[in-house]
Formats: structure tokens, sequence, C-alpha cells
């Protein structure tokens, strides 16, 4: 069974307001137990990084936060909204409209082109074409690829593919991003960038950033960082 | 399945979904060729045989398009989970992948009734133009019903698993 820390209960009385709260929620895949009776919440707008050992389950309370995946038992609100009993096509509404997802294995659509990909959310969202063209064409420009948005996405490099990648989880402007090992596979130079973007203010400002990580760099941003203790056996 | 999907939207998770020509050309010439010999034979059989025609129209198609739009399905797996990751949801997916195919299953019928009516009126065929014209509106009917059927219990088949 996994450990998490908590974040100060005085801390978040004084805000009031979640972007992510996990009520007695536990997680087994079979007989194999990840969690159990996890109880805390993330304050709306701040940067959370969740840390352990490969395999202990970060990718999977990740995708429980974008109701990829189910809690065994218990509930998961995300901005107030029950996920873990929503139907299968609300809860598409809802990721498309809510939280921004980069995930650690590359998920574009390598027959689309970069621009294609990134415009993708935006359809499920609904947002018409103009505000769809829009923002686009903002997000390419803020994560400095809108050159490439002509390409094929199976002609990007692996670190253009995660920029891609990012540009697709920001398009929508939602209010959690979630980032799973967003450094990890990069060399040098792209994953500096990465970090840059992170850093920057205008990217991540006013949003719940959710980031599983190994990466020292990725966690001294964090105001908070969550451990998970043990590995599972 | 009707709503819940634009066209541009639909064309883009086609792609995705890698529904290309080639299925497009499938579907068509599948649908074109049950359509043309049944158009022909239509006009040479009798009310009885004309019904269970339109019938067996109606199952070949429907079973073509099911094991097509399951194919599209299960060959893209990993695909409409990761665009599912993205908000996509099972309503969209289905839209698009109905949307793509149907339209060359009525094109295919439609052309395939239109050579099958006009050889039937080669081979000799007993009715006037009214009844061609009758025959031929009815069998692509029959295929292009057929074919949607198809394509949705395809569709249902592969949610369900």
């Amino acid at each position: 069974m996994a450990q998490l820390g908590i974040l100060q209960r005085n801390e978040l009385q004084a805000q009031g307001k979640y972007s992510v709260e996990l009520k007695h929620v536990s997680k087994s895949y079979g007989e194999t137990e990840i969690y159990t009776d996890l109880h805390f919440q993330l304050l709306r707008g701040t940067f959370v990084a969740l840390v352990g050992p490969i395999g202990s389950g970060k990718t999977t309370m990740l995708n429980m936060f974008a109701g990829l995946e189910r809690p065994t038992s218990g509930t998961i609100l995300v901005m107030g909204q029950d996920i873990t009993r929503m139907p299968e096509d609300a809860l598409g509404e809802f990721r498309a409209r809510t939280v921004g997802l980069v995930p650690q294995v590359q998920t574009l659509i390598p027959e689309l082109t970069v621009r294609e990909n990134v415009e993708l959310p935006l359809f499920f969202a609904k947002v018409d074409q103009d505000d769809r063209q829009r923002k686009v064409d903002y997000v390419l420009e803020k994560v400095g690829i809108r050159g490439e948005a002509k390409r094929m996405v199976s002609t990007l490099s692996v670190g253009e593919k995660q920029m891609v990648s990012f540009a697709r989880g920001m398009v929508n402007d939602p209010p959690i991003l979630l980032l799973d090992e967003p450094t990890e596979a990069l060399d040098p130079l792209m994953a500096e960038v990465i970090l840059g973007l992170l850093r920057g203010d205008n990217l991540t400002l006013g949003r719940t950033v959710f980031v599983t990580t190994h990466d020292r760099r990725v966690t001294e941003l964090a105001r908070k960082t969550l451990r998970v203790k043990k590995k599972i056996p | 399945m009707s709503r819940g999907v634009t066209l541009q939207e639909g064309q883009l998770l086609a792609r995705s979904l890698n529904v290309s020509k080639s299925t497009h050309l499938v579907v068509a010439t599948l649908a074109a060729a049950v359509a043309a010999n049944a158009a022909a034979a239509i006009q040479l059989i009798g009310l009885l045989g004309q019904i269970s025609l339109l019938a067996l129209i109606f199952v070949t198609l429907a079973l073509g398009t099911s094991a097509i739009s399951t194919d599209i399905y299960t060959r893209s797996g990993q695909t409409i989970a990761n665009l599912r990751s993205i908000g996509a949801s099972r309503r969209s997916l289905s839209s698009a992948v109905f949307f793509s195919v149907i339209g060359y299953g009525i094109a295919g019928s439609a052309l395939g009734a239109g050579l099958g009516a006009a050889l039937g009126v080669a081979m000799g065929g007993q009715g006037g133009a009214v009844t061609v014209v009758v025959a031929v509106l009815g069998v692509i009917l029959a295929s292009s019903a057929a074919a949607a059927a198809g394509v949705y219990a395809g569709v249902r088949r592969t949610w369900r698993n």
C-alpha cells in the first residue's frame, strides 16, 4: 500500500476551494492494492509534484484525477464534480473542458499534423472555429512550435512531440493541468524548454498543476510535494 | 448517433482512426456489387422472389458493413484510448465512423442499382419504366438501410466488448 503526504488542513480551510478532493479513495488491480483510503485535497491554483519509485502508482493517481481510471471505492471530486459516478460520455466532455493531460507515453495521432493534434480537444469541447483558430495559434506560439504547425506528427523528434503534447494539454486553457513525467526521456535542451514553460507564469498561473516526476528540477518548482513511499509489491 | 460531431471533426476523427480511401472503396464496391445484382435480378423474378432478394441484400450488406466498422475500431484500439484521454466521447467516435462510411455505402448502392437496372432491361426484364424505377429505389433503400444497420451494429458490438 502506498502512502501520501497530506496538505496542511489549516491551509486548505484558508482557501476554502479545492480543485481535486479525494474522499476515502482506494484503488486496486485484482488482489494488488495500489492505494488505500486516500483522503486529501488539492487547492486551486497550486503546483503539486508527486514523486515516488517507478511502479508505485503515480500514473494511476494522475489517471484517476483525469477520470481515465476509476477508484475501486471512494469518491473523487474534480472542480467540485464527482467524476467517480459520471457516465462515460459525460466524463469525456468533462475532460475536454476541465483537464489538460500531458501523458508520459506519446498519445499524439501520427496521421494528423501538429495543428490538427492540438486542435482536437477543442472539437470535443465544442469550441467554435474562430476560437479554435485563435487558441491553437496562441498556444503554439507560447510553446514555441508555431513554425511546425503543418508538419505531420510522425516526422517529429521525441522532444518536439513532447512540446506538441504540452500544447495540446494547454490549448483549452484547462483549470487543471496533469503532467506525467514531463521531462523524462528528453535531452537536456528540450527538458529545459519544458521547465521554462512550467516556470513561466503565463501558462501555469491560476491553474492547478499536478505533475508526477523524478526530476528534482521539477519538484523545486512545485509548491507542494507528495511522496509515494512504498513500491507496489 | 446522428448528433455530436461536426463534418470537420468527423473527418479528423476518421483520419485518426485510419478510415482511409481504401475503406471507402471497399464499402462502395460491396454495396455496388450487391445492388447491381439485385437490381438486375429483381426484374426477372416474381413478387416472392423479389421479397426474398431484398431480404438477402439486407442481410449480406449488413454483415459486410458490420465487419468493416468492427475492424476499424479493433485496429484502432490505442488511438481510441488516446482520443478519449483528451475528451472524445463514444458518441463522437461512433458518429465519425458512421458518417464517414455510410455516404460511400449509399453512393455504391445507387451506382450499382442503376447499372443493375440497365442490365435487367437488357436481359429482357418484363416491367415498364415505372416498375424499373420502383425496383431501383427499393434496392437502394434496402441496401442503404442495411449498410447503416451494419455499421451501427459493428459500433455497438465494439463498445460492448
